[in-house]
């Protein structure tokens, strides 16, 4: 069965990157692949974090399962967490993750002498390896200006008297598992939006009924020129096809005023990390994962079945 | 020579002592704490001593010391250690910062005294009853009731019945029967009057002059009936004071007890004073108030007045913790008096014993036989149980029910205990829901939206934010003279005008003057044309400061009607009274001297309005004299805490108030220091964003019951359908909902086994079996920290005697762990109790139940992962719960969508947005500080959206998380407050294949706690009928349950006389490699002598079972057997 190709070439054009934020296009692709791209960000991507805790002693006032959670929830360095294996399956150790090439063993020793309360950090663990070591937030803090003196995240805070020992091992993981190994925050995308003013109809409208028109939009998608009293698009991705303006329009009477068209292949991607990894890493590890992924159905490709399997798909996988 | 000794016994100088530590050593006196107490499953008790005065003739008063034992404390008591503490002190007591008492602590459970509702003391009340023409032959069913309390708080019932030849009868209690004695002997027996006298003064509410205007109560046939009831008098041959007396002591003598000996003047003397009209102690008085009572009957038999409802809240009382105490204690000494009194006598009696009569210590040695310690220990034991044990019924219409254990579970359950009022057991039994109904009179004073439905519905209702009871005390915290309080009262009313009824000058009644009772005392007249201005100079005085009249004051005007309430001036100082603050109008608002507390029999005939700034439909004929301060004043504390309550359909609030108090919340702070038997705690809490002024008020931030959830209404899955929820599963890997159950094991090594042995027993690891070593320690206790799996031991005990070990083992299907162990350390060697508290986690599953505040509950039906939950695409928000829209429309929580869009507003600004509901309600005395552009609530939430660039409806565009796609409809999404309840799946789940079956059937047992399944009842078969799924049917009623192979005599047709044979010991052959052969079983019919019939038949245990039954009443059943489908 010889379909045609649908091989598309995706392009990404980033328009903003930072340690932990990034904002691209996606172009030239469609729904499928970019919501899988999102798929992978949120939940295949791995990262390290804390997974198994030994207490040795307790005197907190947060409970055993408490404090392990926090622990778990502390966002990692995670750069090597794409080169390390799985505790799973990871020959070196048999499986019960312990070993170097699966875990990271963090150590933490706090006790409160004095009649301050102690907070106990995320800056109180010790790791055995130095790539692997609670995310520092204090240096993108500073670096916004905020002068804070950011101690890291707190896991429990103790009084007088009051003791916290444990050993923690942190392993690998992806987020579909556990929340704790997602290293995104938020990844989300959306349409790129096709405005088109009907300057005609448009023109038929008073300046208050532009105004009127203009404010109606929640979030700032036009403004009114104040000189030639004409309406813009500022911002076409401010907007969030709640169709107010539509509807506003529709009100006055003027349905048609404007013409607001998702481009079914052009997407607006926002990813946030947790600090884990970066959000550059965070993309270009979530398209090898999607490839790896890609690959495991690839695999099948030969036999006859998968076409059977897959129909035009097959075609469609064997292009791209 | 016979000298005639007298001893008086009294009790006199009771003291209690502040609850003090038993110790062996006498020199250090140390304090119990209420927590030690609650640790150690003891009582919180102090030490009651009183003198036992003697004295013998005239002479001097010998006093000695007797232990009254163990008095009950109730915390933050005067003589509680908490008492008065500041938060820091209160949590180095190992106490809640905001600890408030009120409850008692016994055998470590908290118990609160219930509310109970009472009848209005002192306040005669006209009724109807059908039980009361049953009483007697001529009996009518109407009579004038009078609940008569004494200073003690102690109570006697009197009933003035309305006989159908025109007299009366005044009836009351003693020892358990009631006697009816006629009006007129009573009236002659309380003073020496005339009857004349008489006649004036019962047929002063009727001249011939007046017509049936206003006010006229009297008719010309009270003249009759007066004449009536004097003639049965003289029938009698009584005619004056004194013969009236000696007929009452005649007919009293054998039932007063210890006066049997007396006159019979003095028997009546004491019948007048213990039973009839006990409030007042001058037959005055008492002639006066059965005077009047006289008047209102006939009033009520003329139909020129209307019968009072007793289930009003207008003429009900409350019964308080400290009177139910107080008169129980009472009725103990007095009986343990009389018992001393009797064992005396026996004594004496018993002369062969040498008894020193006139020696004290003789006396001394008699009364020891009467253990007084008893005393404490039954007001103990009437704490712990809530039953009372009395022989006379204190006047109260229940026995049981009067402690309840005050629960933990949230803070909300917990104080809702202290504002609960109970109507009475004896009403949850009525058929009738007439005393459930909510009646216009309780409004302000209880709330109409916390009752709980279902059975207690409507007679345990809740005293409203406001509402306050009158106490005892005054705000300092001392006695209040109350004799003082009505001679000032009574000096005040002089003043404006009202004629003493004492002494005795004039005849005068109703029209033209009012009569004033002040706590059911006749006091005086008020001429009805002054007595408007009086009432209102009355209420400027008890707000005024100087305090001349107490500010609780109850002025219960009843002005002049036509055939309505019978009228008159009824004032009431009286502890245990409602009361609530509202504006009083006629004051200026500028001092804010213009709060005045009224009562609910005087709310009836006042004119109060909603400060909504209109006047309530009364236009100008009834001008308002007074204002609510607020209107959410007539909700509970619980009702109050719904947001924009105002906006719900009113059921869905009353769902809330239930499930607020089956919330897993933040449950205590000092939670290390507490030993419950079951707590629930809610791990990360969040304070509401939508929240009304009364979270701010009652401090609930303290122990918070719920978390900001994001919520999207949307049907996505089909897991929302019928009321589920799906739950966003990384939002619960985060930490939502997580919570954990602490339950505490006590184990006492000195009530175990049996005592008679009296083996030493401790706890200690045993030597030999080393497989325990991983779980419990040397000292025979668990590792703290440690899990412990189902029917693993967590400690082990050694009995000395026998020299063994054994183990106490978990039971239950979860595994927990061991949060805390305490031991007691009065016992230094070997403690003797334990408390173990495991923690149970209870992270949210499948199958947990939440609920938003609008009574919009739902079970958690899948943990959907977060990849495939709807998502924002401008924001990148994915919900953390979906719920159906489908939960809206027919229960109309409005308000739940209102909070919706609130929370999202709020959010965004980095506020809370105050819910108080009814807002609109109240006048807005200044325009400035509110949103003024703002038209309605709604528009005002709205437009904090869209100036943040969201849907002015609180809607989203969102992407479906499996595809990318945009979903077609835009979806209500925003914040919502949800609450986790308590009911989770890990303690109801039932699961069972095989296990025990019962003894007698061979069915399988119920129960969860045993392994036991769930029933396959009848409608459950008819089901499996109707599909014609007869194999599974059979599966179900038979194979899995109690299949059986009865062996049946096809001769005689019994099933119950086979016999086993036993095989006769034949050598068998084995040959190798086979089974052994199996030897056909020999069974024989008993009665037939034969196994030649013998067949097998599978059937139900239970017939088998049946056949024996019935063979044990004679009954033979036979079974005919064929074979095939012949």
């Amino acid at each position: 069965m010889e379909g045609s190709s649908y091989q598309r070439f995706p392009k990404v054009k980033i328009r903003e990157l930072r340690d932990d934020y990034a904002k691209f296009e996606l172009r030239d692709t469609d729904a499928s692949m970019a919501n899988a791209l999102r798929r992978v960000m949120i939940a295949e991507v791995p990262t390290i974090a804390i997974d198994l805790v030994e207490i040795e002693v307790n005197s907190s006032v947060l409970n055993d399962e408490f404090i392990a959670h926090r622990l778990g929830l502390i966002p990692l360095t995670s750069e090597r967490a794409m080169s390390m294996r799985f505790s799973r399956d990871c020959d070196a150790c048999d499986g019960d993750g312990q070993c170097e090439f699966c875990s990271v063993e963090f150590h933490l020793r706090a006790k409160c002498h004095s009649d301050q309360t102690l907070d106990v950090t995320s800056k109180d663990l010790y790791s055995s390896d130095h790539t692997v070591v609670p995310v520092d937030f204090s240096d993108s803090a500073a670096a916004s200006g905020e002068a804070l003196d950011t101690k890291g995240i707190i896991i429990v805070k103790l009084r007088r008297g009051q003791e916290l020992r444990l050993r923690a091992i942190a392993r690998k993981g992806i987020g579909k598992d556990h929340a704790k190994w997602s290293p995104a925050a938020t990844v989300t995308f959306m349409y790129e939006p096709n405005i088109h003013i009907n300057e005609d109809l448009m023109e038929t409208l008073t300046l208050e009924e532009k105004r009127t028109w203009v404010e109606s939009c929640p979030t700032r998608v036009f403004e009114l020129d104040p000189v030639t009293h004409q309406v813009m698009v500022v911002d076409p991705e401010a907007y969030t096809y709640d169709d107010e303006v539509i509807k506003k329009a529709e009100a006055m009477g003027k349905a048609g005023l404007v013409d607001i068209t998702a481009k079914e292949d052009s997407f607006i991607f926002t990813v946030e990390s947790t600090g884990a990894i970066k959000a550059s890493q965070l993309i270009l590890n979530a398209i090898d994962i999607l490839k790896q992924k890609l690959d495991a159905v690839r695999l099948s490709d030969d036999t006859v079945e998968a076409d059977d399997q897959f129909g035009e798909l097959g075609a469609h996988m064997r292009g791209g | 020579m016979l000298f005639l000794t007298t001893v008086s016994l009294w009790l006199g100088k009771p003291e209690l002592y502040p609850p003090q530590k038993e110790r062996n050593l006498r020199t250090t006196r140390e304090a119990l704490l209420p927590y030690e107490c609650r640790q150690a499953k003891i009582s919180y008790t102090g030490k009651f001593m009183a003198d036992v005065c003697f004295q013998y003739d005239e002479k001097a008063v010998i006093r000695e010391k007797f232990n009254f034992g163990q008095f009950p404390i109730m915390l933050q008591s005067k003589l509680c250690h908490l008492r008065g503490l500041d938060p820091k002190k209160l949590i180095s007591y190992k106490e809640e910062a905001s600890e408030m008492g009120g409850y008692f602590v016994m055998n470590g459970l908290e118990r609160v005294v219930r509310l109970l509702i009472a009848p209005k003391r002192n306040y005669p009340m006209s009724m109807v009853r059908n039980s009361f023409s049953d009483r007697r032959e001529g009996y009518t069913d109407k009579a004038v009731v009078i609940r008569c309390v004494r200073e003690d708080q102690s109570s006697v019932t009197v009933k003035l019945y309305y006989l159908r030849n025109g007299s009366a009868r005044l009836g009351f209690w003693v020892q358990g029967k009631e006697y009816l004695l006629p009006i007129g002997i009573v009236l002659k027996a309380l003073i020496d009057t005339t009857d004349h006298e008489i006649y004036a003064s019962l047929t002063s509410c009727y001249s011939d002059k007046q017509g049936n205007g206003k006010g006229a109560v009297g008719t010309q046939l009270v003249g009759e009936r007066a004449k009536i009831i004097l003639d049965e008098v003289r029938d009698l041959a009584l005619f004056d004071h004194r013969q009236c007396l000696e007929h009452i002591g005649q007919h009293f003598q054998p039932v007063m007890e210890g006066l049997g000996k007396e006159k019979f003047s003095t028997i009546a003397d004491a019948v007048l004073k213990d039973y009839i009209f006990v409030h007042l102690d001058n037959n005055y008085d008492k002639f006066n108030l059965l005077i009047f009572m006289a008047q209102k009957l006939f009033s009520l038999i003329d139909q020129t007045s209307v019968p009072d409802n007793p289930d009003s809240l207008q003429n009900q009382d409350v019964l308080l913790p400290g009177q139910l105490i107080t008169i129980y204690l009472k009725e103990k000494l007095e009986d343990w008096l009389q018992k001393a009194k009797k064992l005396l006598e026996d004594e004496i009696s018993n002369s062969s014993k040498n008894f020193e009569f006139c020696s004290l210590a003789h006396v001394k040695k008699v009364m020891d036989k009467n253990p007084s310690k008893q005393i404490s220990s039954a007001v103990e034991n009437m704490l712990k149980t809530g039953r009372l044990v009395t022989q006379t019924g204190l006047d109260l219409q229940q026995r049981a029910g009067f402690t309840v254990q005050a629960e933990r579970l949230n803070f909300l359950r917990f104080i809702s205990h202290f504002r609960a009022v109970h109507r009475g057991a004896s009403f949850a039994g009525l058929r009738t829901t007439t005393v459930r109904k909510l009646l216009p009179e309780s409004w302000g004073f209880l709330c109409p939206v916390h009752t709980p439905d279902g059975e207690p519905c409507g007679l345990l209702n809740h005293l409203t934010s406001t509402c306050r009871i009158t106490s005892y005390f005054n705000s300092q915290g001392k006695v209040r003279d109350f004799f003082k309080i009505r001679m000032s009262i009574l000096s005040v009313l002089i003043a404006v005008g009202m004629i003493p009824s004492l002494p005795k000058l004039v005849q005068m009644g109703l029209p033209d003057v009012l009569n004033v009772l002040l706590d059911g005392r006749m006091v005086g007249y008020i001429s009805s044309s002054e007595v408007e201005k009086i009432v209102a100079h009355l209420r400027r005085l008890k707000v005024s400061s100087s305090h001349v009249i107490p500010d609780d004051l109850e002025v219960g005007y009843v002005p002049l009607s036509i055939s309505g309430a019978y009228p008159g001036l009824y004032l009431f100082t009286s502890p245990s009274r409602f009361v609530r603050p509202v504006k009083n109008l006629s004051i200026s608002s500028e001092e804010n001297q213009n709060i005045e507390l009224i009562g609910p029999f005087e709310q009836v005939f006042m004119e109060i309005r909603c400060p909504d700034g209109g006047d309530g439909g009364r236009k100008d004929e009834f001008p308002a004299t007074h204002e609510e301060i607020h209107p959410t004043g007539m909700l509970s504390v619980v009702a109050n805490l719904t947001p924009w309550s105002d906006h719900n359909q009113s059921p869905r609030n009353m769902y809330q108030c239930q499930m607020a108090k089956q919330t897993m919340a933040f449950s205590l702070q000092a939670l290390r220091y507490r030993a419950d038997q079951k707590l629930y705690h809610l791990q990360t809490p969040q304070t509401p964003i939508v929240r009304t002024s009364t979270y701010t008020k009652y401090n609930i931030d303290e122990y918070p019951t719920g978390t900001n959830a994001i919520v999207a209404v949307l049907a996505y899955t089909g897991y929302d359908m019928e009321d589920a929820m799906i739950l966003n599963k990384s939002s619960v890997e985060r930490g939502m909902y997580h919570g954990q159950i602490y339950q505490t094991e006590t184990i006492d090594l000195s009530d175990q086994g049996n005592r008679s042995s009296r083996s030493q027993k401790m706890f200690r690891r045993s030597n030999i079996d080393t497989s325990v070593r991983s779980i419990i320690d040397s000292d025979g206790l668990p590792y703290v920290g440690q899990m412990i799996q189902p029917d693993e031991p967590y400690c082990s005990i050694y009995d000395e005697m026998a020299g063994t070990t054994r183990t106490m083992k978990r039971k239950g299907s979860e595994a927990v762990i061991v949060d805390y162990v305490s031991v007691d350390v009065k016992n230094k060697k070997h403690p003797q109790k334990v408390n173990i508290r495991f923690r149970h986690p209870r992270n949210p599953v499948i199958g947990d139940k939440f609920s938003s505040r609008h009574g919009q509950k739902g079970v958690c039906s899948q943990l959907w992962p977060d990849v495939d939950m709807p998502f924002c695409g401008a924001t990148g928000m994915r919900p953390d719960l979906i719920i159906n829209p489908h939960a809206f429309p027919s229960r109309m929580t409005i308000a739940m969508l209102m909070e919706s869009v609130a929370a999202k507003g709020g959010c965004l600004n980095g506020e809370f947005v105050n819910a108080t509901p009814f807002r609109s309600s109240v006048k807005k005395t200044n325009v400035g500080d509110e949103e003024p552009n703002a038209e309605t609530l709604v528009d005002e939430l709205g437009s904090t959206l869209i100036k943040k660039g969201f849907n002015y409806h609180g809607l989203e565009v969102l992407y479906s998380g499996v595809y990318g796609t945009e979903l077609t409809c835009e979806i209500f999404i925003g914040p919502v407050y949800y609450q986790r309840l308590r009911h989770m799946v890990s303690d109801k789940y039932q699961v069972r294949s095989t296990g025990t079956v019962d003894q007698v059937t061979r069915q399988p047992i119920k129960g969860r706690k045993k392994g036991g399944g769930i029933r396959f009842g009848e409608m459950e078969r008819d089901s499996m009928l109707a599909h014609g799924a007869s194999y599974l049917l059979h599966d179900r009623l038979h194979t899995c349950s109690d299949h059986h192979i009865a062996d049946v005599c096809s001769l005689c047709g019994s099933i119950l006389t086979s016999s086993f044979l036993q095989p006769q010991k034949r050598a068998v052959r084995e040959i190798g490699g086979l089974p052994p052969g199996k030897a056909p079983k020999r069974v024989t019919c008993h009665a037939c002598r034969t196994s030649k019939g013998m067949e097998t038949v599978a059937m139900p245990y239970v017939f088998k079972y049946l056949a024996a039954e019935l063979a044990a009443m004679n009954i033979k059943m036979t079974l005919q057997l064929s074979s095939g489908a012949a």
